[in-house]
């Protein structure tokens, strides 16, 4: 049993964090975050290899395509390095970075995609990624092209809720919406994820 | 339950949750079932779906370069809650001068020379301590907007209602003789 007096300081490292995304003790996440608010860079680094995969892949299944997700996901950061001093810990910094990295999805694709496009628009891939070649799972190329076809909303709940296994309340919050219009949206984004697959396949 | 099931608890139904009377209606709702059904078919399907795994490297890359942008940025985190006190005093001070249109006149160091009936010479320092005191433009638009002549007298320094007041008598003196 480890006293958090024992712990080391910052020690994220020492106690054998994982890189992806696994449980951190909560008294260690909290000593990482305020080194990061003392603006100690050497922790915001590591607070960026520990999410980096998590905040890529989100935008990843976002905009379809490394190119953007790379961008998007350093403006992710960047963002965090900027807002850590306002972080509260109301929520885990896990969250705080999905909410950062939904509205910086929500937003690229406000700028870049007219607003018009239709749901039942051709599910070409639109943007050809540089490693779309090397995929070699043609259904899930598919299916991810599918998804990027979605409703903002419905793709960013299904995306939080399907592939970062968040829960309804962490999904509501981030998007600022109630539990029950984010249970109704992923029931409506399998929906029309079908019919997408079903409208590519004729 | 007679009605059908809500498009809200659907999703719920097809990762095996829901109520039990949600559970039993869709057991013997045929639409509602199919519904479940193909909800927990597209799910199964989305599940599917991994993300492309960028080159090992890739994340080190990513890695150094929000190291750099971050670098790049004219104030971390730490200054962050300093910004506002440089605001707040400009503020302050700005409302405390914002209401003055003229300072206050230093009050002379020197000391008053006496009344004399000559006219005053240029080098006389009572001239000077006489201009301190005297209405300016500025202080006629304060006194036009309420401000009386009371107030207006109250704000003067002991120096300078001293002053006022030899130069008052000194002028009465003058217009006497």
């Amino acid at each position: 049993m480890s006293s958090p007096a024992l712990a080391p300081p910052l020690g994220l490292a020492a106690v054998g964090a994982p890189p992806d995304g696994g449980a951190w003790p909560r008294e260690a996440e909290r000593q990482e975050i305020e080194a990061c608010r003392r603006g100690e860079r050497e922790a915001f680094d590591r607070l960026v290899e520990r999410h980096q995969r998590e905040v890529y892949r989100l935008c990843y299944r976002y905009v379809g395509n490394h190119e953007d997700a790379d961008d998007l996901s350093q403006e992710v950061f960047l963002k965090a390095w900027r807002a850590i001093g306002r972080f509260r810990g109301e929520s885990s910094i896990r969250t705080w970075l999905y909410r950062i990295a939904v509205n910086a999805c929500l937003n690229f694709r406000a700028l870049r995609r007219p607003a018009t496009q239709e749901l039942s628009a051709s599910l070409a891939d639109p943007v050809p990624g540089a490693l779309a070649h090397a995929e070699g799972d043609e259904e899930a190329r598919r299916v991810r092209a599918a998804v990027v076809r979605l409703p903002e909303r419905q793709r960013a709940t299904l995306i939080l809720k399907v592939y970062h296994e968040l829960t309804h309340e962490e999904v509501a919050g981030i998007l600022g919406s109630t539990v029950g219009t984010v249970k109704a949206n992923l029931f409506h984004a399998l929906g029309n994820l079908r019919r997408l697959m079903a409208e590519e396949g004729k | 339950m007679t009605s059908h099931v809500a498009d809200e608890s659907l999703a719920d139904l097809a990762e095996g949750g829901g109520s039990d009377a949600e559970r039993a209606h869709v057991g013997a709702c045929g639409p509602c079932s199919a519904r479940v059904e193909d909800a927990g078919a597209a799910l199964a399907l989305a599940r599917r779906a991994d993300v492309p795994e960028p080159s090992p490297l890739y994340w080190e890359a990513m890695r150094r370069n929000v190291a750099r942008r971050t670098a790049e940025e004219p104030r971390g985190p730490r200054w962050a809650w300093l910004v506002p006190v440089p605001i707040a005093a400009v503020l302050a001070v700005f409302a405390l001068t914002a209401g003055r249109t003229q300072a206050p006149p230093t009050p002379p160091e020197r000391m008053l020379a006496a009344w004399s009936a000559l006219p005053p010479a240029e080098d006389d320092a009572s001239l000077e301590v006489l201009a301190g005191v005297a209405a300016t433009d500025a202080d006629l638009a304060n006194l036009d907007e309420g401000r009386g002549v009371g107030v207006f007298l109250a704000g003067l320094s002991d120096e300078e209602g001293r002053a006022l007041v030899d130069s008052l008598r000194g002028a009465g003196q003058g217009g006497a003789s």
